[in-house]
Order: C-alpha cells, then sequence, then structure tokens
C-alpha cells in the first residue's frame, strides 16, 4: 500500500479543512472516517422515513468566510442558507421576542416589551461588533508558546494587542470586566426584559455544564461573538442540511488531491521512539505515515488510541481531567405541517427567508428557568422544564420533508452524560421526547397532533454513534482554563502532542467547537510549517 | 472648632484604622470619625449579652499582614493572636473527619477516610503553597491602569510574567486552575472523600454570591494557604479579646502615632469644591476642614450618600451603580450554658477549640447555593462554627461560653425583598440551629441568649452594603485593577483629594488590612508630590 505522507483520522468539518490544506501544500494526504459517510457532526440522516435532518449541530458557527473562499465551496455544490430572523422567543405569557438580521425590526419587537431595551439594542449591537474585531484575529491564529514565543507569536499578539488597545478605555475595561463574568449578570446590565436577556444568554450557555449564572458564561459569549459578531447570532446552514457542508468539504479535499476512505475505523495509533509510525485499523490493516492529524477530541486520540505506554503518566493524568461533560440531547420531529404558535396570533406562519420560524427557536423565557434547568443536570438528573433551541429547516430548505411537511431540530438542555442513576435507555430517551413535545406544546399547542414520527439523540448516542467523548458536543467545555494557550492544555495548545508527528486539528483545540473549520485550518498550518 | 487636618479617614474600622495609623506614623495629622461607639466596623468585639463578648461579625483571621504587625508595632499595642486548631467536619453517616494543626496527624485522620486521598493531601498542600509564594507578592502591590500602563506598571507585569514563565510547569498549569476554576471541580481532580472536599470548597465561596460549582471559585483556596501567622504558612487564628481586639491594637497604634479618633460621630457628606474634596461636614451639621479625605466605607456610600450629584462623572456613577455586593452570608452568634456535644465525638475534645463546619459534600454545599439564587435562604445552610471562649476565657462567664456560627447562604435579597428580613430572622436562627442540632443534639439545651445577625442588619447597623462581608464581591471581574472600578483601582478617586481605603479596593476583604496600608502609602506619595 502507498504511504501517505499524513493521515486524516476522521472527516469532520475540521478533519476536512485540514486534509484539503495538506493536500494543497503538496502532501499525499489520506483521510479514515470510521462511519459510513463524512461529516462527523455535520452531517444530515434520514430520521423518518421521507424526512431528514442534520443529526448533531444543525447550523455553521459560521465557518471561517476564508476557509470557504480557499476550499471554494460553492463550485463543489454548496448553497448556504441565512435566516432574517435570528431567535424568536416566545413567552408563555403569550407574547414573543423576535430578534432579526435588521436592528430596527428588532428594536420594534423589543419597544413592545421595554422602550428604553429597545434604545439599547443597538448600542449592544455596535459594542459586541467593536469587541469581536480583535478577538476574530484571535481565532485564526496559533496559540503562542509560552515558554519560547517565537517572533512571529509576538507580532501576532502585538497586532491583537494594538488592536485591542484601540479600542480605548471603555470598551478595554469592557473586555477585561466581561471576561470572568455570568452572562447572566452581562445581560442585565443592558436590559430589563426577561425573555431578552434569556434569549442573548443562551449563546453563553449552548452545549456547556454551565447555567447563566456559572461565571466565565461571558467569556463564552464573546467567543461566539469573535465568530459571528451579530448579537443574535446569524443562523446559516447548507441546503441539504449540514451534510451538504461535509460533501462539498470532501469534494474540495478531494479535488485538492485527497483521498478519502470511510468505513474505516482507526482503532490505534503505533509511535515508536516518541515518533507515529502507523495506524492500525478496525480490520487489522495498518497504515504507515510518519504524521497523523486527528480530528477527534484530544481524551479520544490520545487516551484511547495512543497506548499508554507511549506517554507520560503525569499528561496522561492532566489529561485526564480535562472537562468534557455533555448535556445537550437532540430531539428530532416530523411534522406534517407547520405548528402554530400562540404568541404568532395562532396563524401557521408560512414559509421563507422572513418568517419568524426561519431562525432559532429558543424556550426559556427568563434567566431563572434556564438555571434551574441548569440546576437538575448537576445532580445527574434532566431537567423537567428544559431549555430549548430548536430549527426548523424545511422553512428554508423543503428539501428535507416530503411537500408541506416539515422537521423540526431541538437541543435541550440539560440531559447530562452522567446520570445518577440509571442510563440512557429507551425509556429515558422517550421520556426526554415526552418532555420537548409537552414543552413546545405551552406554546404551540397543534404540536402534538403534527407529530408523525421523530428520534432522539441521547448524549450517550452522541458517544456512541458520534464520536463525542461524554457526549460533549465541541469536544470538551470552553471553560476559561481550557482556551486558548491551554486548549486541551497549558502548552500544548499549539495542534502538537507530545509523540512527534501526531497532532490535534478537531474542537478540541484553539478556537474550540462550533463548526467554523479554523482549528483544521490552524492545524495545517502548523504541519506544514514543521520540517518534514 | 477651627482644628484643620491634613487627612480625615471616614470609619474606624481595621482598615481606615490602619491607614490612619500609617499617615500618622508619617507626620501627617489625622482624624479618623467612626460613626458607632465602637471602634472596628465590621472587626468588631461587643458585649451583645451582660458578660459575654462576642465577635459579632468577622470571628477568625489569617490574612493580617505581617508587613502591618511589624510597621505598627501591633503586639506592643495589645495584639495577641491565639492558635484556631484545625478543622472538624462531623459527617451524616455518624463518622466525622478531623483535620488538625498537626499535619502528620490530619493526614493518617484522611487516610482513615481515603489512602489516596492522604496522599493528594501532601502533594496539594505543597501545590498551594508554591502557588502562595507567587501570588503573595501581587496582594502588596499597587494594580496597574492596563488602559495607560506607566512605565512602572509595565514593570510590575513584566516581573509578574517571567515569574510565570519560571514557574515550574506544574505550577503554572495549577495557577491557572486555580485562577479559573470551581472549587468543586478543582477538588475533584485531587480527592475523592466528601466530607474533605465539601468542607475544602467552602472556603472558595465565604462571602461570596457563587456556590461551589461557580468558575472561579477555586482561587479562595489558596487563601487557606496563605494565612501568615508568626511566619508559619497555613495558620488560623483568634484575636485575644475577640476579633475587636485586632481593631483595638490598630487604634492604638494610629493614637500613639497621634492620630486623633472620635466615634459616634457619623458623617453627612464630604465637602467637594473645585473638584477637589475638602473635608467633611458631620450629620450634626459641623464641618471640618483637612488637605485630603479617605473613606474606608464602600462606594456605594461614598460616592452615592456622601458626594452631592455633579460632581462625579456620570459614567463613573454608572460603574459604581454597577459594582456587586450580593451579600450571602449571615451570623448566629450564641451565649452558652456549657458546651456542645457532637454525636459522633462525644465530649470537650480539642476538636471543640478549632473550626467545626456543616459541611458534608460538595453536593450539599450546592443545595444550599441553589435555594438563595432564587431569593431563600439555606433550608441545610453550610456553617462555619467555632468557640473562642474555649482559648480565650475573657469572653465569657466562668464555665460558659461563646460560640460563633457563620452561616452561608443568607441571600440579602429575599424574593419577598431585603426588608422581608425582619420577619424571617428567628426563623432563620431556628434554621440554623436545628442544622448544627442534627449533629449536637444536646444545643437546644444549652442556648442562654442567641443573636441572629442578617445580611439586612449587617447593612443597617455595620454599614456593610447588602450585607457584603467584603464591601462587594470577590469575583474575577471586581479583583485587582477592576476593584471597585476599572480605571480607579489604585486608592484614588474622580475627586481629587478624596482617596478610597476599604476592603472594596485591592486586594479585598478579611482581617488584611493591606487596602488601608497600600491606600496610605498612595496617599502619603501624594502628599509629597504636592498634588494632595
Amino acid at each position: 500500500m502507498a504511504r501517505h505522507d499524513a493521515v486524516v483520522i476522521g472527516a469532520g468539518p475540521n478533519s476536512l479543512a485540514a486534509a484539503f490544506y495538506l493536500a494543497r501544500g503538496g502532501r499525499r494526504v489520506l483521510v479514515l472516517e470510521r462511519r459510513d459517510r463524512v461529516g462527523g457532526v455535520a452531517v444530515t440522516e434520514e430520521f423518518h422515513p421521507g424526512f431528514k435532518v442534520s443529526s448533531v449541530l444543525h447550523a455553521c458557527g459560521p465557518l471561517r468566510p476564508e476557509i470557504a473562499a480557499d476550499m471554494r465551496l460553492d463550485r463543489h455544490g454548496l448553497v448556504m442558507l441565512a435566516a432574517g430572523t435570528r431567535i424568536f422567543a416566545p413567552s408563555p405569557d403569550g407574547r414573543a421576542l423576535v430578534l432579526d438580521g435588521d436592528p430596527s425590526r428588532s428594536a420594534e419587537s423589543i419597544a413592545r416589551f421595554s422602550k428604553k431595551d429597545a434604545e439599547r439594542w443597538p448600542v449592544y449591537q455596535q459594542t459586541l461588533e467593536r469587541l469581536a474585531a480583535p478577538l476574530g484575529d484571535l481565532l485564526k491564529m496559533t496559540p503562542p508558546d509560552i515558554d519560547r514565543p517565537g517572533l512571529g507569536d509576538l507580532l501576532a499578539l502585538f497586532r491583537t494587542g494594538r488592536q485591542v488597545r484601540n479600542l480605548g478605555r471603555t470598551d478595554l475595561y469592557r473586555l477585561l470586566r466581561w471576561g470572568p463574568m455570568a452572562v447572566a449578570d452581562l445581560v442585565a446590565e443592558w436590559f430589563d426584559t426577561e425573555l431578552l436577556r434569556a434569549a442573548l444568554a443562551g449563546r453563553g450557555i449552548f452545549g456547556a455544564p454551565a447555567g447563566p449564572w456559572s461565571a466565565g458564561t461571558a467569556a463564552v459569549l464573546l467567543l461566539r461573538a469573535a465568530a459571528d459578531p451579530h448579537a443574535a447570532g446569524s443562523v446559516t446552514f447548507p441546503r441539504g442540511g449540514m451534510g451538504a457542508l461535509a460533501e462539498a468539504m470532501a469534494g474540495a479535499a478531494r479535488a485538492a488531491g485527497a483521498a478519502i476512505r470511510t468505513g474505516c475505523e482507526v482503532t490505534r495509533i503505533e509511535s515508536r521512539a516518541g515518533a507515529v509510525e502507523s495506524v492500525v485499523l478496525a480490520g487489522g490493516e495498518r497504515v504507515e505515515t510518519t504524521c497523523v492529524v486527528s480530528g477527534l477530541d484530544p481524551k479520544r486520540t490520545l487516551l484511547h488510541l495512543v497506548g499508554p505506554l507511549h506517554l507520560d503518566p503525569d499528561f496522561r493524568k492532566k489529561l485526564g481531567n480535562y472537562r468534557m461533560r455533555g448535556v445537550t440531547a437532540k430531539v428530532h420531529l416530523a411534522l406534517s405541517r407547520l405548528p402554530a404558535f400562540t404568541a404568532l396570533k395562532g396563524i401557521a406562519s408560512s414559509a421563507g427567508a422572513s418568517s419568524p420560524l426561519a431562525g432559532r427557536i429558543q424556550i426559556g423565557h427568563e434567566i431563572d428557568s434556564l438555571e434551574r434547568a441548569y440546576d437538575a443536570s448537576k445532580y445527574g438528573e434532566t431537567s423537567q422544564e428544559p431549555w430549548l433551541e430548536a430549527l426548523i429547516p424545511t422553512v428554508l430548505d423543503p428539501s428535507l420533508a416530503p411537500e408541506g411537511k416539515h422537521v423540526m431540530s431541538v437541543h435541550l438542555q440539560y440531559a447530562p452524560y452522567h446520570l445518577k442513576e440509571g442510563e440512557w435507555d429507551d425509556a429515558r430517551r422517550r421520556a426526554l421526547g415526552d418532555t420537548v413535545v409537552k414543552t413546545l406544546a405551552m406554546h404551540a399547542p397543534d404540536l402534538p397532533g403534527l407529530v408523525e414520527g421523530g428520534q432522539v439523540i441521547s448524549p450517550k448516542d452522541l458517544e456512541v454513534t458520534y464520536g463525542l467523548t461524554e457526549g460533549h458536543l465541541f469536544h470538551g467545555e470552553e471553560a476559561l482554563d481550557q482556551v486558548f494557550t491551554m486548549r486541551p492544555l497549558l502548552g500544548w495548545a499549539r495542534y502538537r502532542t507530545p509523540i512527534s508527528g501526531l497532532y490535534l486539528c478537531g474542537a478540541g483545540t484553539h478556537p474550540g467547537g462550533m463548526v467554523t473549520g479554523a482549528n483544521g485550518r490552524n492545524a495545517a498550518r502548523e504541519v506544514l510549517s514543521a520540517r518534514r | 472648632m477651627a482644628t484643620r487636618y491634613d487627612a480625615i479617614v471616614i470609619g474606624g474600622g481595621h482598615n481606615g484604622l490602619t491607614s490612619a495609623a500609617y499617615m500618622a506614623r508619617a507626620g501627617k495629622k489625622v482624624l479618623v470619625l467612626e460613626r458607632r461607639h465602637v471602634l472596628g466596623g465590621a472587626a468588631v468585639t461587643e458585649e451583645i449579652f451582660p458578660g459575654f463578648k462576642f465577635s459579632v461579625l468577622s470571628y477568625v483571621v489569617s490574612l493580617l499582614r505581617p508587613e502591618i504587625i511589624r510597621d505598627l508595632d501591633l503586639p506592643r499595642h495589645g495584639l495577641d493572636i491565639l492558635p484556631l486548631d484545625g478543622t472538624f467536619t462531623p459527617m451524616p453517616n455518624g463518622d466525622y473527619l478531623w483535620r488538625m494543626d498537626d499535619h502528620a496527624r490530619s493526614i493518617r485522620e484522611i487516610a482513615r477516610h481515603s489512602k489516596t486521598d492522604a496522599e493528594a493531601y501532601e502533594e496539594f498542600g505543597k501545590a498551594m503553597q508554591a502557588l502562595c509564594r507567587f501570588v503573595k507578592p501581587i496582594m502588596g502591590m499597587l494594580p496597574p491602569d492596563p488602559a495607560r500602563p506607566g512605565l512602572k506598571d509595565v514593570l510590575n507585569l513584566l516581573f509578574l510574567g517571567r515569574r510565570f514563565r519560571e514557574l515550574p510547569y506544574d505550577d503554572r498549569y495549577n495557577q491557572v486552575q486555580l485562577m479559573t476554576m470551581s472549587a468543586a471541580d478543582f477538588l475533584d481532580q485531587w480527592f475523592e472523600t466528601p466530607a474533605l472536599k465539601g468542607t475544602m470548597s467552602a472556603s472558595g465561596i465565604i462571602g461570596t454570591f457563587q456556590g461551589v460549582r461557580s468558575p472561579g471559585t477555586a482561587y479562595v483556596l489558596l487563601h487557606h494557604y496563605m494565612g501568615e501567622i508568626d511566619g508559619a504558612f497555613r495558620a488560623w487564628g483568634f484575636s485575644r479579646g475577640g476579633t475587636g481586639g485586632i481593631s483595638n491594637a490598630i487604634a492604638k497604634a494610629a493614637l500613639s502615632f497621634g492620630a486623633e479618633i472620635r466615634t459616634e460621630v457619623p458623617v453627612a457628606r464630604i465637602t467637594v469644591r473645585d473638584g477637589k474634596a475638602k473635608g467633611v461636614v458631620l450629620e450634626n451639621g459641623d464641618e471640618i476642614h483637612a488637605d485630603i479625605v479617605s473613606s474606608s466605607l464602600d462606594p456605594r456610600h461614598t460616592f452615592l450618600r456622601f458626594i452631592e450629584p455633579g460632581h462625579l462623572p456620570d459614567e463613573f456613577i454608572e460603574d459604581v451603580k454597577r459594582y456587586k455586593f450580593r451579600g450571602s452570608s449571615g451570623k448566629v452568634n450564641l451565649a452558652l450554658d456549657s458546651l456542645p456535644d457532637f454525636k459522633c465525638l462525644p465530649g470537650a475534645g480539642r476538636h471543640l477549640r478549632g473550626a467545626m463546619s456543616i459541611s458534608p459534600s460538595v453536593e450539599y454545599m450546592e443545595r444550599a447555593y441553589d435555594e438563595a439564587k432564587y431569593g431563600a435562604f439555606s433550608s441545610r445552610p453550610y456553617v462555619d462554627i467555632v468557640i473562642p471562649s474555649l482559648t480565650d476565657p475573657s469572653l465569657a462567664p466562668p464555665g460558659k461560653h461563646v460560640m460563633s456560627c457563620f452561616v452561608q447562604y443568607a441571600p440579602y435579597k429575599l424574593k419577598e425583598g431585603p426588608q422581608a428580613w425582619d420577619q424571617k430572622r428567628e426563623e432563620f436562627g431556628d434554621t440554623v440551629i436545628n442544622t448544627i442540632s442534627e449533629y449536637a443534639p444536646n444545643l437546644k439545651n444549652i442556648i442562654l441568649h442567641r443573636q441572629v445577625v442578617t445580611p439586612l442588619d449587617m447593612e443597617r447597623t455595620y454599614g456593610l452594603s447588602e450585607g457584603n462581608i467584603f464591601q462587594g464581591e470577590l469575583s474575577l471581574e471586581q479583583l485587582f485593577f477592576l476593584r471597585p472600578v476599572a480605571g480607579w483601582a489604585r486608592f484614588r478617586t474622580p475627586v481629587r483629594n478624596l482617596y478610597m481605603c476599604g476592603s472594596a479596593t485591592h486586594p479585598g476583604g478579611g482581617i488584611m488590612g493591606a487596602p488601608g496600608r497600600l491606600a496610605a502609602l498612595e496617599i502619603l506619595k501624594d502628599f509629597e508630590r504636592g498634588v494632595a
């Protein structure tokens, strides 16, 4: 079998970005994917006859524009859809907040709750944009080497540092103060309306075992804003679901010269004298290479695929302490038509980009209800009144369901991977599905009658089927001690590992999760810059 | 009175007195004005019931800066710190965990619960002490202003940066974790015994409105290794004569340097003319002039109550209003006929001479917090108990005792509003007594008198806004150069010749005296430069 310059493990968006850049850099690249399809967390699957859904994440982070341009994803069949409505947040009192890409439309909706908040909205939007700008550059860079910062590191940091200083005193202090804050405090400093506070706080807690009152969640909001500075976030996803993004990326990687094999599970990374030698597949096949780039999470890569004797016990212990407690489940509903939300005056809303149902639907009307949902998970229990972040992709993309029918994709928090009692069996999955339908029915009473079929993906399923250790969507918590130069571990944030030739390129590296592709691109740059 | 002073210090708490003593020592003519009839502020001893002297609020000492003890020659003025022997945690299963000052015995005791914990405890102590050596200089450092750093700030930051880089990898790793993680997560990496983790985590939440699972709470664990009495690391103690003994010793030192101290002299406002502080007006209408005024009160009192509107920039006022207090603790002080008898360790053993902690597990601690988040006091609170009369018999009549119970959580903002504390005071007291009685059933029968101090009482009687014992939360966004207001962390204020010197300034609360000392040094610098 032909020798490969680099083997990329996994075919998620970060792996595919890494494969593309490596191939473009002249390396002979082989991508090995365990499942029968590419995509990892960016995957479209049929969950009920005729109904397809993005099984894990249902929107992009968004993908870094420079990556989309480099890979010419449009030529590989990618069509991105963007919703005008960003967040639709119904309240139990029958009212709703609609946050739009257009600030004046958002302000109009907010004004029905508070004139003062409506006036603050554009100011908040502009402030977030200003603060996010210097952070955006950080996403593109390899975290600096603390012990021996290179000239490039210093220049990049200096550039960012200058940008940060150019923010001026007020914004600089904001940035410093917001970093360690609880997102609940952040939104309360700006707005009085609980519904608005809760809608915005969602960004700080999505995927995290943290509530809005947990310190450090404002930093997550800033991290998200760095990739996507709109105050309510953007809602973009490919036609055909997230799987279409992976297909296009795979097409680009192949066109650049990479080979991709699906149905090939890597079970071992072998090394000799501290350097990578080969990977071993499930069937026993050995693929020789001196460079392995793993898109899997750091624990899976270094604690499961690498033999324990090849790593320092202290390093293994520290990586063992890397926190990745999943708390998110997915529920998919096949609907015979669009549900009629009470807050939309009971009128079934039409499809199309300007529909209030085109964006994220967030159920969780006050900060305290989000916090209470989190409380249960601390003790290993599922929230009885969970926070929901739902999307009806068929409003913009009818191809995912039979004509006139719809798909609802729901992220539920909090459903802890680590349960105090019992396990994630069918009964518990069913109960979770029922909870979601019941919660949605409070706002759209006709919904239960529209459900033709459904699927529940528990945190355990996220681990077993999609390879996310402990069901954590982002390959590890984005806590203050697990970001930037500390992701996944202090001193190991430059995509390298203690094994020479073994690199990480997944969401467990800087700049974290959410399908931006940045991790893969950064990792490829490090591989290419290393001496062969 | 036509007397003119160089400096007026508002508030005769330990920081106000320390500040006054340092200024007087440098030859300044200083006047201290205390509203109450007794000195000490929150570091006060009062004979609430005849013959029984309570350290009404603050009850143990560890962080009092050694340089202050030296500079002010406090032992000569009556300071006498008596040892507090260990921490005793009764457990629900009828056992107990008793950590003593004798290290070897503590290790043996922990090994009784878990062999691995006993090993880890040793390692943990070493790791913490290494970090203390790194953090300590920061406590005595003037916070830099990151928005307009002076040469000295840059040098200081470079110095800190270099020291950080010079730390061994493990210390750096621990330092980062400690600064950002929750106490519970941090301790989970080291230990398994619930009572050990519960009790250790408690130090992370004292005086804050956070739970042991809130990120940022691990840092305070360090404080327990930072205490320094007679040069010995990690010693906690009582002051002879109660905590007020410390304030009295500092007051005596100040008097010996020529300072003047008046009690029962409430200040009504600070006079400001042409943007400069000129003195104070008392509630009785008298005006006292001084070159500078230094307030040891929190910023809410200083800027929103004592300064007439119009003298401060709007942005500064907004920042002061945003400064978070959120008192979360109460005190129950008891006069006892005899000693409590713990079911798990009967008799009047040495365990009663240390701290007794009702903190059986992390989950117990976190559930106590959950209730407080929604505006109720904990139905099963964390209680830290000491019986100082065992060590210092002068505090109670012969054979009788005083017992101090620090209780968390008692949120200032009850859901019925803070004023509801007046109706709930006794119910709160009963809850605390019942909680302790589960472990020491005889307690109810030996109580002669009971004083319940609610957060509302702390605000009304002791001037602590919202009952926060540290004059404002010690959360990351309110520390170092952000305390109390970003850009105003160097003891100066937007009003010339007006200074802050209380716990609301760097390095924060606890009986350290550091804010008072650092403020005095800055004021003296300004005198020298002729700007004050």
